[in-house]
């Protein structure tokens, strides 16, 4: 019984990737390019090079933040679109810690340039849960209207008050002892994919192994009986969300201090809703977050390079990402299509 | 200068008034409206591709039209037939129609950020422009604004006046009830959501071939999901969801009028999602949906 | 006009378990005829195969020696069937009118529009006609459960129904509601219609049935008896398969002091009193009874003394200590809740039984250190109760979901009882329990009163009321007037005072 529904969370989501996958093959084609030199290149460009393998860890990186903190979220059932702009919180609010000088030595600087972008990122996800738990606002629609009014508040930040020299709206640049050092010279990859990795598995250890956990996952899936167990419901929420919107804030704090150096207004390559897709990949868990976001890191920066070398629009990756959201959330539909291959197989 | 900000409400209200007005089908045949911001921005595009393609923007609203029934059927075979959550439907489908409207206008126009100029609706009341005051705020308003009324009116009929509006309901409030006096559930709700549908891609064309004549990129910018509030606020009735949707077109004809007094673009074009803030956290307190949303005649 | 409904050789095939296996049913017109079964036996599946909700895999349908397709509802009501659910299909912010002619409008001339006066006329016509006593324009939800059961029967009339298909109507009713519905039923009867009544209810049965079938895991074992020579004790062991001890009852003797202490319990919401002044106390090795209709009060004040709802006014009080506070503040002061619906809240479907053996007491020392969780005591502990209460699985890893209802049952019982608590408050213990695993249930609350915890017993089932009870309390629209002995009273005088009526002396 056990095995069966293992088997089964692994089967559906991989199909789904590949079903997501071929969709797109089939857009590129109608679309007069060739599909199977186009995900060759991609593929190539991702995983070909140490340039290659570094830079798709470092698209990886954000991606495996925001698929974290929507997952940490989801157990308690909420649905946090808000992850974007947690990530945007945490990264300005980061940015700005990298600007002062606190004479102290670099390790504790990053430490506090990580700590404030989480209390940031999870002070705005707080807010999400103190509204739903106080009024009951659905909160698929107070995250998507506060993400649109931090993106454009932070874009307001640093076009005007805090904005540094020159034409570009962000912020100052960090200070050198803000920054996380490189894993390998000459490349973008920073100590960010082993603190995500670290993440990753503290999360894991959480959700299973805490008493915490356990709670949150209780009311994520019965609220009433999470209630009549003692559990406090709404402590639950606004604990969850917090977590959350942490978890994302120290995303956005740790890409300023890897890859931006600074605040830059609109910086997100939709890395908030780029984690929806990782966490539906992963099928909700912790460690499987870390190879879904990998997939998807390698998918974009592959893209980018198969953009550059031949003009091929990167948005079909945002089409695979969408996809595999739809498919992996529809099981029932995979069996289907799965079980039309079996079919064909016996009458062969 | 009053009646030029009346003009504006007016104008800005009709593709939220149209978007929510499908979400209240949808809703009210039990099937959660989320997707609406993907309803309204591939209607606008495909709004955009027919003109583009015939030169003729009146085919270019029924695609606007057409298109938008294609995502509200694609919503509904996932949550009907297999079950989908219907969150994570409209949330997909939302990042389905960025990507797939940002790709298709790579391919098309080569361009990321905006389409080619296409023929837009020109049809506007100007039969009215000689009357006083009238003439001023309605002349230059396009008939869809008409067009949007009687929906709303017709709508409110449909749905507490006629048999399909009782029966349907019934599917959004017990599916379980309706199948068991021989209602066919699905049929039902497939109606709903394709309502739904062809309500919101005609107001995502009047956002690029009405209001403008071009398609920009994801430039529906939430106003599916402020449709969805206004629908909420509605209580999931025709005509209040015209009067709601009048009150939020309000608040979006104030930011462009505040635009021109130096208060910086980003902090006013905040004004809208604010609103809608306020309103879900203050006004929607005893709101109940219809208790069959999201559930299944065979649960 | 139909004679006889004969449904020949049905076989409903689930993926693991056969529902109906190879089942022939007759029945007539003008004769109320009596489907008995445990819970899962098949007849709700039977009938609903009739009404078309479910499709069997094999099998025919005749009606008056002809052949009918019988593919949906729309189809069994087009050919005079129908069927009252025992979950009420109505949608309770429609009006009754409404209710019933959905998707069998009466329309205007031009047939766009409902013509809501001439729908209005004919409910109440047909209503007056068979004395239900209701208003066509009210609201369902502010019905009864009795007068909503009648808009289920007059949905079905009003489609001209001629086999009328009543799936546990008496589960939610009083005494005298059950009276009141047999009368209906015998009027119908009267009329020509026949009624298919499926029940568990023995005594019941025996009152209004011409004649019974009983179904037994599937298989028809007796079909069309009449009544002679059959009593409760003959039908539960048709039911059930082996000997039954039904009627267990409680030893009285071997009580302590008082212990368990509720005294000024008021309940305001809205302007409405939902609880007023309700005081009693409970002695230790005492079960004592609420005995009333559901929605007089009982689940509010299950909640408020389970520390799930806050009063306007209470003091518990258990031994020397006051209780208040929240739900983890109760269970942490040893009051155990078995509650109504274990599904709803009991247990966590999705979780393992592990899992939901630790639930509500996941704070305690024994279950955590630091904040994390003890895996290897929970596992333990589990292990135990699963041989103890024989509950039916593979391991602890178990997903709840896939217990069958009784097991489940277990787990909640294993889990209240495994951490000794000293007050004990069980909620509606069978309600969709069958008469096997009930037996079993009663019997673990006699044990436990026998080892002298405090047990408050709330249940709408007078008959287990009454027969586990010490005293017995009646509460009517949120006060409790009577408290009883049970050597002093009867189960037809408990009936009586759960409708509001007064003892005279």
């Amino acid at each position: 019984m056990i095995k069966k529904n293992n088997l089964k969370n692994l089967i559906v989501p991989i199909f789904a990737l590949f079903l997501a996958l071929l969709v797109s093959a089939l857009i590129m084609l109608l679309s007069g390019y060739n599909p199977i030199t186009a995900y060759a290149v991609i593929f190539k460009g991702a995983l070909g090079s140490k340039t290659g393998i570094c830079n798709s860890l470092v698209q990886a990186t954000p991606l495996i933040f925001t698929g974290l903190a929507f997952m940490v979220a989801k157990k308690a059932t909420l649905i946090n679109l808000g992850v974007e702009g947690q990530l945007y919180v945490g990264a300005l609010v980061g940015a700005l810690v990298g600007t002062v000088d606190f004479h102290v030595p670099f390790i504790i600087h990053i430490l506090l340039v990580m700590i404030s972008g989480m209390i940031a990122g999870g002070l705005a996800g707080l807010f999400i849960g103190w509204l739903k738990v106080r009024f009951g606002s659905n909160e698929v629609i107070t995250t998507m209207m506060t993400n649109f009014i931090i993106i454009n508040f932070t874009s307001y930040l640093v076009t005007y008050p805090l904005k540094a020299e020159g034409p570009t709206a962000q912020s100052e640049r960090m200070l050198p002892t803000a920054l996380l050092p490189k894993l390998f010279a000459k490349t973008q990859l920073t100590w960010g994919i082993i603190i995500v990795v670290v993440i990753a598995i503290l999360i894991k250890i959480f959700i299973d192994k805490t008493k915490m956990g356990y709670e949150i996952k209780a009311v994520g899936h019965n609220k009433r009986a999470a209630q009549t167990a003692g559990i406090k419901v709404g402590h639950v929420i606004l604990f969850s969300m917090f977590l959350s919107g942490a978890i994302a804030g120290l995303g956005g704090a740790v890409q300023v201090m890897s890859v931006n150096r600074r605040f830059i207004a609109g910086f997100s390559a939709d890395y908030g809703f780029g984690g929806i897709s990782v966490a539906a990949l992963a099928n909700d868990s912790a460690l499987g977050i870390i190879i879904s976001g990998f997939i998807f890191g390698l998918l974009r920066n592959g893209a980018k390079y198969l953009n550059m070398t031949s003009r091929i629009p990167t948005e079909f990756v945002s089409v695979v990402q969408a996809l595999v959201v739809l498919f992996v959330a529809a099981p029932l539909m995979i069996e289907k299509i799965l079980n039309i291959f079996k079919k064909k197989k016996e009458i062969k | 200068m009053i009646t030029g900000f009346i003009s504006s409400i007016l104008s800005l209200s009709i593709p939220l008034i149209l978007a929510a007005l499908g979400g209240v089908f949808s809703v009210r045949a039990g099937i959660m409206a989320l997707g609406l911001e993907s309803m309204l921005l591939f209607g606008a595009f495909t709004a955009t591709v027919g003109s583009y393609y015939t030169g003729s923007a009146f085919i270019g609203i029924f695609a606007g039209i057409f298109g938008g029934m294609v995502i509200g059927l694609a919503h509904g075979v996932f949550c009907i037939r297999y079950k989908m959550n219907q969150v994570i439907s409209g949330i997909g489908l939302n990042l389905l129609a960025v990507a797939s409207t940002t790709l298709l206008m790579q391919i098309i126009w080569k361009n990321k950020g905006s389409s080619v100029q296409v023929t837009s609706v020109s049809l506007r009341l100007s039969f009215l422009k000689d009357i006083p005051i009238i003439g001023d705020i309605f002349a230059k308003q396009s008939i869809i604004l008409v067009i949007t009324v009687a929906l709303c009116v017709v709508g409110w009929f449909v749905l507490f006046k006629t048999p399909f509006g009782l029966q349907t309901r019934f599917v959004g409030e017990n599916p379980k009830a309706a199948s068991s006096v021989g209602i066919h559930v699905h049929k039902y709700k497939y109606i709903g959501v394709t309502i739904c549908g062809a309500l919101a891609g005609l107001g995502g064309a009047y956002i690029s071939i009405d209001s403008l004549n071009m398609f920009v990129r994801n430039m529906s910018a939430g106003r599916g999901y402020i449709a969805v509030a206004i629908a909420i606020l509605s209580r999931y009735n025709p005509i209040y969801a015209l009067l709601a949707g009048l009150l939020f077109g309000a608040f979006e004809a104030l930011q462009i009028y505040l635009q021109g007094y130096g208060v910086p673009s980003q902090l006013i074009q905040m004004i809208p999602y604010i609103v809608t803030l306020l309103v879900l956290v203050i006004g929607v307190q005893n709101i109940t949906p219809p208790a069959g949303v999201g559930a299944h005649e065979d649960d | 006009m139909i004679r006889t409904i004969e449904m020949k050789n049905i076989i409903k095939q689930f993926p693991l378990v056969r529902a109906v296996d190879n089942v022939s049913f007759m029945i007539k017109a003008g004769e109320i005829h009596s489907l008995l079964g445990e819970n899962g036996a098949g007849k709700t599946c039977l009938m609903k195969i009739l009404y078309g909700m479910l499709n069997s895999e094999k099998g025919t349908i005749k009606i008056n020696g002809k052949v009918v397709q019988i593919k949906n509802p729309k189809m069994a009501i087009d050919l005079g069937i129908g069927m009252v659910h025992q979950h009420f299909m109505l949608t309770p912010v429609m009006t009754i009118t409404e209710n019933i002619i959905v998707n069998n409008e009466p329309l205007y001339k031009k047939g766009l529009f409902v013509d809501y006066t001439r729908a209005r006329k004919q409910v109440q016509e047909l209503i007056d006609k068979y004395n239900f006593n209701i208003d066509a324009n009210a609201y369902v939800k502010d019905l009864s459960v009795g007068e909503q059961q009648r808009v289920e029967i007059l949905k079905a009339i009003y489609r001209g129904a001629k086999i009328l298909i009543l799936d546990e109507p008496t589960a939610v009713l009083t005494p005298q509601e059950v009276g009141e519905l047999f009368t209906i039923m015998r009027q119908l009867k009267e009329a020509g219609t026949g009624i298919v009544i499926i029940t568990h209810k023995l005594k019941e049965t025996l009152e209004i049935a011409d004649c019974i079938s009983v179904l037994r895991d599937g298989k028809m074992i007796r079909h069309r008896e009449t009544l002679e020579n059959l009593n409760e004790k003959i039908l539960a062991e048709m039911m059930v398969g082996r000997e039954v001890e039904l009627n267990i009852r409680a030893d009285e003797s071997n009580m302590g002091e008082p212990y368990f202490f509720v005294n000024n319990c008021n309940l305001k919401n809205d302007g409405r009193d939902i609880l007023t002044d309700i005081n009693f106390e409970i002695r230790k090795g005492e079960i004592l009874g609420i005995a009333g209709i559901e929605g007089n009060g009982q689940t509010e004040l299950i909640e408020i003394l389970t520390g799930l709802r806050k009063a306007t006014s209470i003091k518990i009080m258990k031994g020397e200590i006051e209780i208040k506070g929240q739900s983890s503040d109760f269970l942490r002061a040893k009051i155990g809740h078995i509650p109504e619906d274990r599904l709803d809240r009991g247990l966590i479907a999705q979780m393992t039984i592990e899992e939901n053996f630790i639930l509500g007491y996941h704070n305690l020392s024994q279950y955590v250190k630091h904040g994390f969780l003890n895996l290897k005591n929970s596992k333990e502990n589990t292990l135990k109760a699963i041989r103890a209460y024989k509950i039916k699985t593979p391991n602890e890893k178990e997903v709840v979901s896939s217990l069958s209802g009784g097991n489940q049952q277990k787990v909640v019982v294993a889990r209240v009882v495994s951490q000794n608590p000293d007050v004990l408050i069980v909620a509606q213990p069978t309600r969709g329990v069958d008469v096997g695993a009930m037996e079993y249930i009663h019997k673990q609350i006699l044990k436990l009163k026998k080892e002298h915890k405090t047990i408050l017993l709330i249940s709408a089932d007078l008959e287990e009321v009454y027969d586990l009870s010490d005293r017995i309390a009646v509460i009517y629209n949120g006060k409790i007037n009577y408290i009883l002995d049970k050597n002093k009273t009867n189960q037809l005088e408990l009936g009586l005072l759960m409708t509001g009526g007064t003892l005279n002396d």
